[in-house]
């Protein structure tokens, strides 16, 4: 009996297993007393009143943090030992999904199961949106209340772009797909993780002191004046981002180093390319935008005036910063997206990728030139114009290497017998949907037609291609590909594909007229607008209910399938990569016995082509190196 | 509202229940109908797929219309720039859909294929003849529309014939005409066919200077003046055209949707009544 499938039989999944996740809370409770009892002393003993919230909160929250952290497990399972003592054992049954645990499977779901949640909650935000933008006038909130869910909306769906495939996934397969047992540092990866829900809780308690209406980019000096729940966000975001570089660090460290024999750079699956390239961008400039974070804190904590125009500051230096984080960020998003995809094409067109070489080259050329592209966020700043062309410069240039994965999966599925299953339609339509996109950034990027662009619907459909429609379907594309593997049942095939074309139909007829509606002057982040916009806007709120009920499918064919689907077989693609190469699910460290790669992972319709891997038992003769 | 709402969430609903509900047939494993294209023919299909895409849609490009105004001489440009991207982007776009398209229809099997795809994997120049089209049509975007027109678009005037100040507030605008003595107007009147120049700043937070009628916008920021010069090529009105406000396009906290107010471009005749009956009631 595979673990899973003992632990799905376990009876008992009672309140003990809440205890981790409860001595955290007492742990945070705590660190914050603490933190706040100090900060109140040290104000009284200055002469100051003991109480001011912000300051407060935002010391105090540093002891409440480390007080989770310890509690939730980092104490028990890894501080301990710094002190001699014997740390406890690694938690079984299903009590191990509320644990700090080191098993990189468990933390993949750990992410995964966190990440949809927070996008199923996101999506009904953007459904009440939509139901808000039916009337010109606004129908549901007023307007503080629409420019606090729009806010909210926009940051949990960046954190779950920034972190469901790389968390989820990333964390599950790249072990697997590199033939390691587990990521290089096990511990740091648990950390990692339980960095989250202290985020998740920031975000919706902030709604309690005020919200915030100041967007997802929290663009000074509009967020060093607006309610206390800015302060919130702030601190959440540089929490996550600190989970995020120690993820980017950790998968750097597992792709160079924990690489089976034999597992070649020029063998690597696709996906874990990019990984690697993902996190050499997450560990480089995620610093960037905690750094902007925190000099918005500073501003309105302790008195510095980095945005206050009046008292020497500069607001564009905070546009500066943070876009030098935040779009390198999206290629974080998309480039693991693009990575699945190319995986996925390759399996279901039983053909080897095509030009693997060149996508690589382009994955990292995205890399190489994307920390030299934000200021096109800028255009309309206000900041010097001469930055203007050296910027659009380079954000042209960036279509080059994109225009390499192009080549890749266009080339992939030519002439290759292409297996539609639900994965590969989600593969398949990541294409068509980067396709437009990619067409409509070059707008973006060139000075003139961003002008009259810029800040309008045009950018909100722009965006929501790249990232709905080439990371979220990819997601959901690997989702479908990989639930096999990991929960050892079949999804239902027939529900797969109404999800996938209710949602691929739904999206397109939602996104492409907001493209219409930016051009014919509707800008973004707006609780109204001018009645002549009205039609346009309903249509596009009933397609975006349609987009939003394929999730209802998309969750009743999981829980359908998670308790009652067909048993998985160890292959059920006859795809050739390592994950496959086990059984559904894998057991713990993965493997029967180390694997030893021999041929590439593509070589679908080659005669004579050796298996990507084949299995040393113990004793066998020493494996070859893997080379650099 | 409420019906929209329950006729789009209903139709997913329904289907699925009835996909997920009903008792199936085993599919019958009938031995799946291989294409058996030629690449030479696969090519040809494609080839024909893509001429079709392509001449539809530039002939859509260069009959549409994309901006529902363009009444600024910046505005001519940017509308022309955005036209020729577009039509520069739908011959490649018409290629991705035609390999995706004859790909999907003609090369895809609901069953699992019982023989691999033709295994090549690009080592030959096709990869370096890409990267080389991509390169070439790159540099044009850089060159044209992007550097040859920036400067027709941003460049200020040297000696405008009027000068308008704009402060943004939350959540309003106000309009000086310096030269005029007229301060603190709720409405941007301008003058046609003359070159103006605006001086823009913000009193708080950061708000954008956008007349969609004009094609342009430039943000106003606390503590630093930012400028804008174009030439209104037609007269237009708020009352009758929605292009013609003063929006603000940054966000800027609570009433921000809202932070808008009317233009009207006139001739210099009208122009010149506004302002004598501005100084005179003062």
């Amino acid at each position: 009996m595979t673990a899973y499938a003992y632990a799905l039989r376990q009876p008992r999944f009672g309140l003990a297993a809440f205890g981790p996740v409860l001595r955290g809370l007492v742990g945070a409770a705590i660190g914050f007393a603490i933190g706040a009892g100090a900060v109140m002393l040290v104000r009284s003993l200055a002469g100051h009143a003991a109480w001011e919230f912000e300051q407060v909160f935002v010391i105090a929250y540093v002891p409440a943090l480390a007080g989770w952290l310890l509690g939730v497990g980092l104490w028990s399972r890894w501080a301990k030992e710094w002190f001699g003592l014997e740390t406890a054992p690694s938690p079984e049954g299903p009590g191990r999904y509320l644990a700090f645990t080191t098993d990189h499977k468990v933390i993949g779901v750990q992410y995964l199961v966190t990440f949809l949640i927070l996008f199923l909650a996101a999506g009904l935000l953007a459904m009440a949106i939509r139901a808000h933008l039916i009337d010109p006038a606004g129908a549901d909130f007023n307007e503080g209340m629409y420019n606090r869910v729009m806010s909210m909306h926009g940051i949990i769906m960046v954190a779950v772009a920034v972190a469901a495939v790389i968390g989820g996934f990333g964390n599950y397969f790249v072990p697997l797909l590199i033939g390691a047992e587990d990521m290089a540092f096990p511990r740091l990866n648990a950390l990692s993780f339980w960095l989250v829900p202290p985020v998740a809780v920031l975000l919706l308690s902030a709604q309690a002191f005020g919200g915030w209406d100041s967007g997802w980019t929290a663009y000074a000096p509009l967020s060093t004046t607006n309610a206390h729940g800015q302060i919130f966000f702030n601190v959440a975001i540089i929490t996550f981002g600190l989970s995020s570089i120690l993820g980017g660090l950790n998968f750097l460290v597992t792709i160079v180093f924990m690489r089976a024999p034999g597992m070649t750079w020029l063998k690597l699956p696709i996906f874990v390319w990019s990984m690697f390239a993902a996190a050499c961008l997450a560990l480089t400039f995620t610093q960037l935008f905690a750094a902007a974070m925190l000099m918005v804190i500073l501003d309105r904590v302790a008195g510095t005036v980095f945005f206050n125009a009046a008292a020497g500051g500069q607001p564009l230096l905070y546009q500066h910063v943070f876009w030098f984080y935040s779009h390198p960020a999206v290629y974080i998003f998309v480039l693991p997206g693009f990575g699945l995809t190319l995986e996925i094409l390759a399996h279901f067109s039983r053909k080897p990728l095509f030009a693997y070489k060149w996508a690589v080259g382009g994955l990292m050329g995205i890399v190489l030139i994307s920390g030299a592209v934000w200021a096109h966020h800028m255009f309309v700043s206000g900041m010097n114009s001469k930055l203007l062309a050296p910027f659009l410069v380079t954000t042209e240039i960036i279509s080059i290497p994109t225009g390499l994965i192009f080549l890749s999966a266009l080339g992939t599925i030519w002439m290759g017998r292409l297996w539609l299953k639900t994965p590969m339609l989600f593969a398949l339509a990541v294409i068509f949907n980067f396709l437009i996109g990619g067409v409509t950034g070059i707008h973006l990027a060139d000075v003139p037609t961003d002008l009259s662009l810029s800040d309008t619907y045009f950018v909100v459909a722009h965006f929501h291609y790249t990232i709905i429609g080439a990371e979220i379907f990819a997601l959901f594309g690997a989702i479908y590909y990989w639930f096999p593997k990991i929960t050892g049942r079949m999804y239902d095939e027939d529900l797969g594909q109404v999800h996938f074309w209710l949602m691929f139909v739904g999206f397109n007829v939602t996104f492409l007229p907001m493209f219409w509606a930016g051009l014919e002057g509707m800008n973004r982040r707006v609780a109204s607008y001018t009645p002549d916009l009205g039609e346009l806007n309903l249509f596009i709120s009933v397609a975006a209910f349609v987009l939003g009920a394929s999730f209802l499918i998309f969750v009743v064919n999981m829980l359908k399938s998670l308790v009652a689907g067909e048993k998985a077989p160890a292959n059920p693609w006859q795809a050739r990569t390592l994950e496959w190469m086990t059984s559904s699910p894998p057991p713990l460290e993965n493997f029967q016995a180390p694997p030893v790669v021999v041929g590439g992972p593509y070589e679908y319709g080659r005669v004579a082509a050796a298996p990507h891997a084949a299995f040393s038992p113990a004793g066998a003769a020493p494996a070859p190196e893997a080379g650099g | 509202m409420l019906l929209a709402a329950a006729t789009a969430l209903g139709i997913p609903v329904l289907t699925a229940l009835v996909a997920g509900l009903t008792e199936r047939p085993a599919k019958p494993e009938a031995e799946a109908k291989l294409n058996r294209d030629t690449p030479a023919k696969a090519a040809w299909i494609t080839f024909a797929i893509w001429a079709v895409l392509t001449v539809a849609g530039l002939a859509a490009v260069l009959s549409v219309d994309f901006y529902p105004k363009v009444g600024s001489d910046r505005g001519t440009h940017i509308a022309h720039a955005f036209r020729f991207l577009t039509a520069l982007a739908v011959p490649v776009a018409a290629m991705v859909c035609a390999v995706l398209a004859y790909s999907f229809f003609r090369r895809g099997t609901g069953q699992e294929p019982p023989e691999a795809g033709m295994a090549f994997d690009g080592r030959g120049p096709l990869p370096k003849l890409w990267f080389g089209a991509t390169a070439g049509l790159t540099a044009l975007m850089i060159v044209y529309p992007g550097l040859w027109t920036l400067d027709d678009v941003v460049h200020k005037h040297k000696d405008p014939d009027l000068v308008v100040d704009v402060q943004a507030m939350q959540w309003t605008w106000l309009i000086d005409y310096p030269e005029l003595g007229i301060e603190n107007q709720t409405e941007l009147i301008l003058p046609v066919d003359r070159k103006i120049t605006f001086n823009i700043t913000s009193r708080d937070v950061l708000h954008s200077f956008w007349v969609p009628a004009f094609l342009m916008k430039i943000d106003a920021v606390p503590g630093l003046t930012t400028t804008m010069s174009l030439i209104a090529e037609e007269t237009g009105d708020y009352s009758e055209d929605s292009v013609y406000r003063l929006q603000c396009a940054e966000l800027c906290g609570l009433s921000h949707a809202n932070m808008r107010v009317p233009v009207r471009v006139v001739s210099q005749a009208e122009f010149d009544t506004w302002v004598a009956e501005k100084t005179a009631a003062k």
